[in-house]
């Protein structure tokens, strides 16, 4: 009895932390350069190509870094050094027609060029920056936020 | 409880820091890899400018403050202020789109031609992310439509996995009928639409 308690309660503790791994990755890494970090659930986690990358993770370059990924949907991102980025939102469930994607860029430079979830709903793409956002209607834009 | 104080000083600071913290930003519009250039609107608590013509750029002086309106930049600024994010873009994913022949399992003749070429193609890229996406017309309800996808989809990846790919970088979805080559209203046949894409990125 002790020991199944013992064994709910630790599967309880865990259950925060498997989370993510649970849920589909949104996309994955494809190119790094210089210092790049993934931050998981206040975790770094290493950033290679191929590294699955997940709703809600921070991705951020160091001042001699750059990174590039690939979403679910065929977006593409390329941050610049001195970056951070977090994807708050993606649902890419046409079966059900569940579409949705805000991506947010806190400081730094990004490149984006919009996929299948802007082409089948523009409306459900957000762009979002300190200091504006931005509306996608298919296409490739690059963006730079840093302090005044 | 000194130390806590101590804390909770220091945690106030680096709130108003961060709340006193002003930024600036600008948009530039590019084109796309094909040539074709959309459009963005960016907005904020100011207003709004749209940009519509590549290389144009839309400076936000600040959160509060309307965006400018859209000025041309040459591409030595733009290369500047984004060559090494556009240094790393990747290239698009490929997508090969498979075919069965009507009413079977079995795939078309080109189809199985082009499978063939889904690994040399991951070898090629150094990739280790490939979707295998199941797909349909709009005849039959929804969720059918999503369960036959998936079907065709995972014969797929057995196909792949049994010519050498790892499976370890397989993953499988269905977009049933919701993601078609070709529009159509509900419940129209269209065999472009039958397929499977499988997605090296």
């Amino acid at each position: 009895m002790k020991i199944l308690s013992v064994m709910i309660g630790t599967l309880l503790l865990l259950a925060p932390l498997a989370a993510p791994a649970a849920e589909a990755p949104v996309g994955s890494v494809k190119a790094v350069k210089g210092t790049v970090s993934i931050i998981r659930v206040a975790a770094a986690v290493e950033a290679k190509s191929g590294t699955r990358v997940y709703r809600n993770d921070i991705l951020r370059t160091g001042a001699d870094g750059s990174m590039s990924m690939v979403f679910r949907d065929d977006t593409l991102l390329s941050l610049g050094p001195g970056s951070e980025l977090t994807v708050n939102e993606f649902v890419f469930s046409p079966a059900d027609g569940k579409l949705s994607m805000v991506t947010r860029l806190l400081k730094g430079s990004a490149v984006y060029l919009s996929g299948i979830i802007a082409r089948l709903s523009p409306e459900s793409v957000r762009f979002e920056t300190p200091v504006a956002n931005i509306g996608i209607r298919g296409t490739m834009f690059a963006v730079r936020v840093d302090p005044e | 409880m000194k130390a806590r104080g101590i804390f909770l000083l220091c945690a106030l600071a680096l709130v108003s820091l961060t709340s006193c913290a002003r930024n600036k930003g600008m948009v530039v519009l590019l084109p796309d890899p094909d040539g074709k250039v959309g459009r963005v609107v960016v907005s904020n608590k100011g207003g709004t400018q749209v940009l519509k013509n590549a290389g144009h750029m839309v400076e936000v002086p600040d959160a509060d403050k309307a965006p400018l309106p859209p000025v041309a930049m040459d591409a030595g600024q733009i290369g500047r202020n984004f060559g090494e994010a556009m240094s790393l873009v990747p290239p698009p994913p490929i997508h090969f789109i498979l075919y069965f022949k009507t009413d079977t399992t079995e795939l078309t003749e080109e189809s199985r031609k082009l499978l063939a070429q889904v690994l040399p193609t991951t070898v090629e890229r150094r990739s280790t992310d490939v979707s295998v996406v199941g797909h349909t017309d709009t005849t039959g309800t929804r969720e059918y439509n999503c369960n036959l996808g998936m079907e065709r989809a995972l014969l797929i990846k057995k196909i792949l996995v049994s010519l050498g790919s790892d499976p370890a970088y397989i993953e499988v979805t269905s977009h049933g009928e919701g993601n078609p080559l070709v529009k159509t209203a509900d419940e129209v046949p269209e065999p472009r639409n039958r397929r499977v894409e499988v997605v090296v990125r």
